[in-house]
């Protein structure tokens, strides 16, 4: 198990090697000059003073092993850079923002495990009745609808017709717990729905799929109660694959939050990427990137980790 | 294909609705008309018009134009650059597949949308950004479908074939491969449309994707939020336009998914688990047969007919007897619904007796196993019979008749089963110890530590070394001969009075089995009141361990006997076939009876056999042989047994 998690580790930091190196090619191997793309608007021409000042800033005239030294090396040492618009500290602002977006990104998958792993079970069990034909449909709708426009509806719905909770906005725990809750609760409870819609169907596929094993035959002719078997031989098999989906699906999150954080006003990493974009703030944008792909591959080795733990035979594969 | 027709249409109608915009008698997508701004919907404006007086009907077929194109463009172009990469990859292998695959697969290290804001960031927002974007998004996924489904393909004969010939290789990936790769390929095409359609109205939404004036959706929903209070029907019209054609997009990639790849059939779930009552495999029939088997008396009528068959020889009642078991398929409205498998099966097994069930594949020895633990699948069911049981505590009943639960307080306790292959019979994600001890805590009322020391002495019982460090291992981790051990330790563990092992020795290696049959030996003489059916293929087997042997064919019971009495004069010709089919020596597979086991539904009229049989005659074709009775104790299903055995 310790070889499996030094292998999955090491691969890990070799895939964070790529992605850093990948951002930086971006945007040094587009063709052009970067400096003059990021400061020309549509076909307005940029101003040649501003553009030798950023080059001068970027480091553009530097050789390109050098920049990528200074990529590398400003990343080793947490110094991500300072906007271009308030001369802030990018690393600074990842660091208060950041932890604000995994709260949402972590309720949201806790409300949908614990509403999508019972009804996808349900439909599994009951296959082919009513309840399985009625989550089908909900799961569809659910998936079909961006998430932007289920926040913007929930607002239209809650806060605007029947003033139930506000449109949105964030209040830190420490001032007011209960109020940062309740707002917690619209980014999370929209993000939750999709992911509710992911999770009930990979259960119901995946419980489908152990009930037809002989392990469970086993378990029935030991005469262990029904409840017994679908806790611990039908639902624990089949939540392996279940987590490793949720798991993805939470890395996607990290960069994908950005639509529900702009609809209700959520203070977080991926809204601060989107202003960052909009005013083409190079080292914001990049700094942004960067931490947040870091922490896509960092999940992706948790849950490859957890699911080994939950599966004793995965460690052997490698 | 009938099940296309749905999604096709619809996006067949969004599809001309946007081609034919220009020429639509629509109003004009610019035009404003401030002093009407917000209006509800009208004669002229069906909608109603938008915070500008535009007319939301008009804008809204528009900006179905800018999602569609930038998701149908983009899926396409990155359909054509994925696949092309994925064929090259898959045929060529190697050094080709690095840097074609696994090239592309770096772009999948980024979230989706990150990158697709990356792109915004470096090249702008507007149309072919957003194109582009999109495209570099989904290359890789075609890729890898495309790859999976060249790997499957480039390995089969006809490819091989086309190489040896000296066919080009790009002929080859051409017109061989890429019609093979095309139903994926189509699948994942609808698929990626989606959810390239909810990236590029996200990307809108945030200011990020189509520039105004163009009408979008994501904008549409984007200006109807500042105008709620006005006017929240803005906000619902687009919202549904967007979800709406999403669904349907999903919906055709579920619905192409089914059509061209039959393996997706839905599975029926699982019977057992659903409440009383459902789980009855004859529930209009129980009340009609309880009362015969429910008593003493009931039980004695079965048994007393079973004994009069063996010549009203004197013995112990009956630990179980089999009467007229009859499996059928039983998928209400299904193909071969009613289709027998196993029919009219009769037998018995008294205590501390081993009887050994023989036949070739799908002869239903294991189905008559299965059928008295209830543990039949879902889509077979006992539509006649009854297998009189004499419980422990001297009540007799009918385990055909019993429901889940009636099973459930049998199976493990009084009934155990030994399964064929023990690494997928057992869990692997649990400990062999824990298994163990969940089978003794379902039955008994003793602590789990005591149950996790009986677990041991048990695994020690069935001869695996070190038990206690064994108890703690997972499944993978023991040896195929110690899993079987370990399986038979689980079913023994409450001393049952009657084990069922379905050919347990099947999928080890000969000295594995011999041990795995000298240890049920062992454990018959620990616990001697113990009978055993023993299901099996291996006639070797049947003479080291059985007393009695029942020889099953095409779903019937052709002769059955004491094992050495049978050996030495087989009463019906296909156990004489069999027997003639052993090599000396004892191998372990039957071989070389001409002609195959007909399937179920296509019986021959009269004797099963008869195709095959060297003896058959008219009569043996037309009518169905009775069983007969040659000698005590024994009995046959062959019409002319007198004459040709």
């Amino acid at each position: 198990m310790l070889r499996y998690i030094a292998y999955r580790s090491l691969l890990a930091v070799f895939l964070v090697w790529i992605v850093v190196t990948l951002v930086f090619l971006m945007l040094h191997l587009v063709p052009g000059d970067p400096a003059e793309l990021l400061l020309s608007q549509g076909s307005t021409a940029a101003d040649p003073q501003a553009v030798a000042n950023l080059r001068e800033r970027l480091g553009l005239d530097d050789p390109l092993w050098l920049q990528y030294a200074h990529h590398i090396g400003g990343l080793l040492t947490g110094d991500l850079g300072t906007s271009f618009r308030d001369g802030a500290s990018v690393t600074g602002q990842i660091v208060q923002r950041l932890p604000r977006t995994l709260e949402v990104i972590v309720a949201a998958a806790l409300i949908a495990a614990a509403l999508g792993v019972p009804a996808g079970t349900l439909a599994a069990v009951r296959s082919g009745g009513w309840i399985d034909t009625l989550i089908s449909f909900l799961s569809s709708v659910a998936l079909s609808t961006p998430v932007f426009v289920v926040g913007s509806v929930v607002i239209l719905v809650f806060a605007q017709e029947l003033r139930l909770v506000p449109a949105g906005g964030y209040v830190p725990f420490a001032v007011d717990p209960a109020r940062h809750l309740l707002l917690l609760m619209l980014p999370a409870g929209t993000v939750a729905l999709a992911l509710w819609a992911v999770i009930a169907r990979m259960t119901r596929a995946s419980v489908l799929d152990v009930l037809e094993r002989d392990y469970v035959r086993t378990a029935r002719a030991k005469g262990l109660s029904r409840v017994k078997i679908l806790r611990r031989h039908v639902v624990r098999n089949a939540m392996i694959p279940v987590l490793t989906v949720l798991g993805l699906e939470m890395g996607t999150l990290i960069g994908g939050t950005v639509l529900v954080e702009f609809v209700f006003n959520w203070p977080g990493l991926s809204g601060y990427l989107v202003s960052a974009v909009d005013a083409r703030d190079y080292p914001e944008v990049v700094g942004i990137v960067m931490v947040i792909s870091i922490l896509f591959v960092f999940l992706n080795l948790v849950v490859d980790i957890v699911s080994a733990v939950l599966d004793p035979r995965i460690s052997l594969t490698r | 294909m009938r099940k296309l027709i749905l999604p096709v249409s619809i996006i067949a109608v969004i599809l001309a609705l946007v081609l034919l915009a220009p020429i639509l008698p629509l109003a004009d997508v610019r035009a404003m008309d401030i002093p009407h701004r917000f209006a509800g919907p009208s004669l002229q404006h069906w909608l109603g018009q938008d915070e500008f007086g535009r007319d939301v009907l008009t804008r809204l077929i528009f900006g179905a134009r800018a999602s569609l194109s930038i998701a149908i463009g983009s899926a396409l172009a990155a359909a054509l650059i994925g696949a092309t990469l994925g064929l090259l990859g898959g045929y060529f292998r190697g050094l080709v597949e690095l840097v074609t695959v696994r090239a592309a697969e770096v772009v999948l290290c980024l979230p989706p949308l990150l990158l697709a804001l990356l792109v915004v960031t470096i090249l702008g927002a507007g149309f072919w950004p957003l194109i582009l974007a999109l495209t570099l998004l989904y290359t890789p996924n075609y890729a890898r479908v495309v790859y999976a489904a060249t790997l499957q393909v480039r390995g089969l004969d006809y490819v091989t074939a086309q190489r040896a010939l000296g066919t080009h290789p790009l002929t080859i990936v051409l017109r061989t491969l890429l019609p093979n790769v095309l139903p994926p390929l189509v699948v994942q095409i609808s698929l990626v449309i989606a959810s390239a359609i909810v990236i590029e109205s996200g990307l809108s939404f945030l200011g990020l994707g189509v520039v105004p004036p163009t009408p979008s959706w994501g904008l549409m929903i984007r200006s109807a939020r500042g105008a709620m209070e006005q006017a929240p029907m803005l906000l619902v019209w687009p919202s549904l336009a967007l979800a709406g054609t999403i669904l349907t997009f999903n919906l055709l990639c579920d619905r192409l998914q089914s059509v061209l790849d039959p393996r997706t059939v839905p599975v029926g779930g699982a019977i057992w688990l659903r409440r009383r009552g459902a789980t009855s495999p004859r529930p209009s029939s129980r009340e009609a047969r309880v009362p015969r088997a429910a008593g003493p008396a009931g039980a004695g009528a079965v048994t007393d007919r079973a004994a009069t068959d063996r010549s009203g020889e004197t013995k112990p009642a009956d630990l179980l007897a089999i009467e007229g078991l009859t499996v059928a398929l039983d998928r209400p409205g299904g193909v071969g619904s009613g289709m027998e498998l196993v029919r009219g099966v009769s037998l018995a097994l008294r205590p501390g007796e081993t009887l050994a069930l023989v036949g070739e594949s799908g002869s239903g020895k294991t189905l008559t196993s299965l059928a008295v633990t209830g543990l039949l699948p879902d889509v077979l069911a006992v539509t006649a019979g009854t297998a009189a049981y004499v419980r422990r505590d001297g009540t007799a009943l009918d385990l055909l008749a019993e429901d889940e639960d009636g099973h459930r307080r049998l199976r493990g306790d009084e009934i155990s089963m030994v399964f064929q292959d023990a690494s997928a019979a057992l869990n692997p994600v649990h400990r062999i110890g824990d298994q163990l001890a969940e089978g003794i805590l379902a039955h008994r009322a003793i602590g789990r530590a005591e149950a996790a020391n009986e677990a041991v002495a048990l695994l020690k019982r069935v001869g695996i070394p070190d038990p206690e460090r064994r108890a703690r291992a997972y499944p993978h981790e023991l040896s195929g001969g110690q899993r079987q051990r370990a399986m038979i330790a689980i079913a023994v563990a409450n001393r049952p009075k009657l084990l069922l092992a379905d050919e347990p020795t099947t999928a080890l290696d000969p000295t594995i089995q011999a041990q795995i049959l000298a240890l049920i030996a062992d454990l018959k003489r620990d616990n001697p009141d113990m009978g055993v059916v023993f299901v099996t293929h291996n006639l070797a087997v049947v003479a080291e361990i059985a007393d009695r042997v029942a020889v099953m064919y095409a779903g019937e019971l052709v002769e059955e006997g004491p094992v050495a009495e049978v050996f030495a004069r087989p009463r019906h010709p296909y156990t004489a076939a069999l027997i003639g089919s052993v090599p000396e020596g004892g191998a372990e597979r039957l071989v070389a009876i001409p002609g195959t086991v007909p399937a179920p539904g296509q019986m021959p009229p009269g004797c099963r056999f008869a195709p095959r049989c060297d003896h058959a005659e008219a009569i043996c074709r037309e009518s169905e042989p009775a069983e007969f009775v040659p000698a005590p104790g024994r009995r046959t299903r062959c019409l002319r047994y007198e004459e040709v055995t």
